[in-house]
């Protein structure tokens, strides 16, 4: 019993890991703590596994405790604004649609996010991820009119650090 | 907002990007338990000698150490317990050798390979405090035997009455339950306290090994 559903995690996991990866580029800011924290959840992942019981969808389960894990259990360094350096794979970006412009204004904002609270980032995540009210509100554990003022005003934040 | 937009459009465009994680590296991953069995190894045989040396040293009083010159232990003994002290020290090095090991462990099979040298030298271990239990015990028999004065009146007194060799194999004998008991009770303690993490540590074993390589 546990044999199988350990390699069926492991499967799951394999194909779902990009949820994973996508947390980790928002809540960290090199390779060694991406890599932590890719491993912390996985094992969070692991342990509240037997409590999956399969009527949600892997990735939504995957999403919250991935998030949870990156709210609650991990602590990172301290970062300032101004020595941010971003996970590599940022700039795997193609010579050919390589804009100038578009590319600072991107680092800008990778900051800005950068400069918000973990609730906030997963927020932000959630958007960027495209996931309507009703999703969000499930996966954090508020209400959804909390969840549009929380939006709101994360939005208002972030323009505020843009053009202060 | 458009600079969200953007952002989205970005995110989405590298969503591809990450470097992806083999099944054999998340195996790995589930199975870095191994680290905090081993971490108890260490803090298990650090707790046992600060037991043994504070027992040791409270209890190493005057009449102790007359004892051991009545004996003629007082010269020999404490260079036995420096020299198991200092062993006993090596091996803790070495359990810390192995959890450093096992910490910094990246593959499955690197990892197979520290579980094995942990369990060898906890076996090692166990069977160096058992061995030295009984050379204890041999030893300071041998000597009471040799030189405790009531032994000796008691000899005298018994072999008007009866065979000597008789009463000296008798006296092997009991020193030989007496040993086997006391060495019993040591093994029980350490099967009790490592044999649940090594079993542990066998069974992350036997999962790795049926990952393929």
């Amino acid at each position: 019993m546990r044999k199988s559903d350990e390699a069926q995690f492991v499967g799951l996991l394999k194909e779902n890991q990009n949820i994973i990866h996508k947390i980790c580029r928002l809540y960290t800011t090199d390779e060694d703590s991406h890599k932590d924290l890719f491993q912390e959840i996985t094992i969070q992942l692991w342990k509240a596994y037997p409590n999956f019981r399969g009527d949600s969808k892997f990735t939504t389960w995957a999403y919250r405790v991935g998030l949870n894990t990156a709210i609650t259990l991990y602590r990172k360094k301290k970062k300032t604004i101004d020595t941010i350096e971003f996970d590599s794979s940022f700039h795997k970006v193609k010579e050919d649609d390589y804009n100038y412009e578009e590319e600072e204004q991107l680092k800008l904002l990778y900051g800005a996010v950068n400069e918000l609270n973990d609730i906030e980032k997963a927020l932000v995540f959630l958007y960027l991820e495209d996931k309507d009210y009703t999703e969000i509100s499930a996966t954090l554990g508020i209400s959804e009119v909390n969840a549009r003022v929380k939006m709101n005003r994360v939005k208002g934040k972030l323009k505020k650090i843009l053009n202060p | 907002m458009d600079e969200l937009e953007l952002l989205k459009r970005d995110w989405k465009k590298k969503e591809n990007s990450f470097n992806q994680i083999s099944e054999k590296e998340i195996y790995s991953m589930l199975h870095k338990t191994s680290s905090s069995i081993v971490k108890w190894i260490l803090i298990i045989s650090i707790l046992e000698i600060l037991l043994w040396s504070s027992i040791t040293f409270f209890t190493a009083d005057e009449e102790y150490f007359k004892t051991l010159e009545m004996y003629h232990l007082n010269t020999i003994m404490p260079i036995i317990t420096f020299v198991n002290y200092a062993v006993i020290l090596v091996f803790i090095y070495l359990f810390y050798k192995n959890y450093k090991a096992i910490n910094t462990t990246e593959s499955v099979k690197a990892l197979m390979q520290n579980i094995l040298k942990t369990r060898k030298t906890v076996k090692y271990y166990v069977g160096y405090n058992i061995g030295m239990a009984v050379f204890g015990f041999v030893l300071v028999f041998i000597f009471q035997f040799l030189y405790d004065p009531n032994i000796r009146t008691m000899t005298d007194k018994v072999s008007e009455s009866m065979n000597s060799n008789l009463f000296i194999l008798l006296i092997i004998m009991i020193y030989a339950v007496i040993i086997a008991v006391f060495v019993g009770v040591i093994w029980l303690f350490y099967k009790l306290l490592y044999g649940i993490l090594m079993r542990r540590l066998q069974k992350n074993y036997n999962e790795l090994s049926k990952i393929d390589f």
